[in-house]
């Protein structure tokens, strides 16, 4: 992620940006792993992508562009990355105030109840979700017997499920970058902007809102671009029903083995990603960013 | 509106004027700790007042109540007849100077200042107009579309009482405005923002921990210590006068020794020092422990006539040399016992070691009971 500002204060000292700085060579190890790991690999998924069995082709865009049914596909997963952002920015947003302005103990609570979920695996998370949404499950039970239903209602496999397990995994991926930018701002902007007499809703939307919107965009950009590539969650809570990029990619590859229709999904998701990266760092410098 | 301000009747009168600002038995407690004991001040209209004392005194927390960003426990606090206390702070009109200047970082000069008049709904073109004013007011007038965080020190303070003063706020607070200044800079801004404010005629209650600062821009000074006021008054009344021992030794250079009542007459008591005899004004009885408090200034060398002057002998333990001045350490024989003395010009030969006759008018000598082990 490109989203972190830099704050740092450079040196005087009369250097060219581009002179070579031998302290760059620590990242070594690093770089060399992320070669092999994943450039590599993304650079022969990108070459798949215009290679059919007869040689070059763009077999593989034309398809997955041209069809209404992929198309319906990659709105699916947008759709789903939007709904999900939205929704984690809507709960995570309060969540990351109150983490950032109490003290004590009960930050440390705080602290401990929105993270200590991130210890455990998505496959278990997403798995206990369908446990306790069955017919039979808690939910089912509760709404039974207090009398708001008259029998178990169908909550596995639908649309609402999918929602509630997306923000169920992500939502610690949306408070994190917004508490580490709320945590920064001095309350006694907000003092000050009640002593000029403005209330509540003019302090929120003129100062807070304003100064934490780095946070907002780095969070949202990471529930984004990891909801959008989403697999485990859709395809233990919706299955078949609601296809997403990640499900067609991995059918393409696993059971039809048309490998440049996958790697065409892919590339195509790579783009969304890399364009709202590139977006949002543009964003976050933009707007008064040069003034801070 | 300067000549008004100027020509304020001393602050011992103006206890009978209405109050403009009226703080009554205000209380508050964090937890456990009572940070505001009952206190009360009442403060006049257009009437400069320094709430002076050390960290932890309550002086910022006093001002966070009458600014309504802390509710009080118990007590009122009062503006031009309006009860305040359960009014929200964007509600009160009450103009704030923040120790850091809680500038707005992602706002430009003007903006900022134009924050409190867009909060409150005036029009645009009125609003360029009042910015442009305040911009004037501080002499900031070219800096108006730079950003907040290209400016110095004293730039931001300077905005920050401009965006402070331009909506008129009935009572302007600043707290500790200057701590951030270094000093050239800082004794620049406290004679321009107190020049500013007499124009403006805004009362105004300044929070500071330099007896200093407090001195030099106040009408009234407001000694705090642990929650409460221990003296109210003018600078002079303050330094010269002061009403407790912790007063006297807040603010300024003191030089005290303790002694014991031997008797009382006219109004005068004699006290029997390590230092010999000394008289002062003042009511004990015989036998009282007390502590008698003299500025450092008011001592000079050499005798005086009986009458009138104390005259002590002491041996000089240190010179240390001001330029304009020179302050002398003289040797004591008790804890908490010192005799420190100020003199323009250094008598010849004084050297630590030397024995020298010092001389103080009996009216300059202050007299407060003895702390004892338990407290006052």
């Amino acid at each position: 992620m490109t989203l972190a500002r830099d704050n740092l204060t450079m040196p005087a000292a009369p250097v060219s940006r581009w002179q070579f700085d031998a302290k760059a060579l620590i990242a070594a190890p690093g770089l060399v792993f992320m070669a092999l790991a994943f450039a590599v690999p993304v650079l022969m998924l990108v070459g798949d992508s215009f290679v059919d069995s007869e040689g070059l082709s763009l077999a593989g865009y034309r398809k997955v562009l041209g069809d209404p049914y992929y198309i319906g596909i990659i709105g699916n997963s947008l759709q789903l990355a939007c709904i999900t952002t939205a929704v984690c920015l809507a709960i995570g947003y309060p969540a990351a105030w109150a983490l950032a302005r109490i003290r004590g103990v009960w930050q440390v609570i705080l602290f401990a109840l929105i993270f200590l979920p991130l210890t455990v695996s998505i496959v278990v998370k997403t798995f206990g979700l369908t446990i306790m949404m069955r017919r039979d499950g808690i939910i089912n039970f509760l709404l039974v017997n207090l009398g708001f239903i008259e029998r178990p209602m169908r909550l596995v496999f639908t649309e609402f499920s999918l929602y509630f397990g997306m923000v169920n995994v992500f939502l610690p991926f949306m408070i994190l970058p917004l508490y580490s930018v709320m945590r920064m701002l001095d309350p006694r902007l907000l003092d000050a902007s009640a002593s000029l007499g403005a209330g509540p809703l003019h302090t929120f939307l003129r100062v807070t809102l304003p100064l934490t919107m780095p946070g907002v965009i780095a969070g949202g950009t990471l529930v984004f671009s990891i909801s959008v590539a989403a697999y485990v969650t859709p395809g233990l809570l919706v299955g078949d029903r609601f296809m997403t990029m990640s499900q067609v990619m991995a059918k393409a590859y696993l059971n039809i083995r048309d490998f440049q229709l996958g790697a065409s999904m892919a590339v195509i998701m790579l783009v969304i990603s890399a364009a709202l990266i590139l977006a949002s760092s543009y964003l976050v410098r933009a707007p008064g960013g040069e003034k801070r | 509106m300067s000549q008004h301000a100027t020509a304020m009747p001393p602050a011992t009168e103006m206890h009978q004027e209405p109050s403009y600002l009226a703080v009554s038995n205000v209380t508050k407690r964090f937890g456990a700790a009572t940070v505001l004991d009952s206190l009360s001040l009442s403060v006049g209209r257009a009437e400069f007042v320094s709430l002076l004392g050390p960290s932890g005194c309550g002086k910022t927390t006093l001002l966070r109540l009458i600014a309504g960003l802390l509710a009080p426990d118990q007590g009122a606090i009062e503006v031009g007849g309006r009860d305040l206390t359960r009014v929200a702070a964007h509600k009160r009109n009450i103009g704030v100077v923040f120790q850091n200047y809680a500038l707005f970082p992602h706002l430009t000069v003007a903006e900022n200042i134009a924050y409190g008049l867009r909060a409150k709904g005036v029009p645009k073109a009125e609003q360029a107009k009042k910015v442009g004013d305040a911009l004037g007011l501080v002499r900031m007038e070219a800096f108006a579309d730079r950003a907040v965080t290209a400016l110095s020190g004293g730039q931001q303070q300077r905005i920050a009482v401009a965006r402070a003063v331009v909506v008129e706020p009935s009572l302007l607070l600043l707290d500790e405005p200057f701590s951030a200044l270094d000093r050239k800079l800082r004794e620049t801004m406290q004679i321009e923002l107190r020049h500013i404010l007499r124009n403006l005629g805004i009362t105004s209650i300044f929070v500071t921990h330099d007896q200093d600062e407090a001195l030099v821009m106040s009408d009234r000074i407001a000694v705090m210590n642990e929650g409460r006021i221990e003296h109210l008054g003018t600078p002079s009344e303050v330094y010269a006068r002061p009403k407790s021992l912790y007063t006297m030794e807040f603010v300024g250079q003191s030089s005290r020794m303790g002694g014991v009542v031997k008797g009382s007459s006219e109004g005068l008591v004699e006290i029997d020092t390590p230092f010999g005899l000394v008289r002062a004004p003042g009511h004990f009885m015989s036998g009282s422990r007390v502590i008698v408090g003299v500025r450092p200034e008011a001592i000079a060398a050499g005798e005086g006539p009986a009458g009138e002057y104390n005259t002590v002998r002491g041996t000089v333990a240190e010179v240390i040399y001001f330029g304009s001045r020179t302050l002398l350490h003289f040797q004591t024989a008790q804890d908490g016992d010192r005799l420190h003395v100020e003199l323009n010009r250094l008598p010849d030969q004084v050297a630590p070691g030397s024995a020298m006759t010092l001389r103080w008018r009996i009216d300059d000598s202050r007299v407060f009971p003895a702390p004892t082990e338990t407290g006052r």
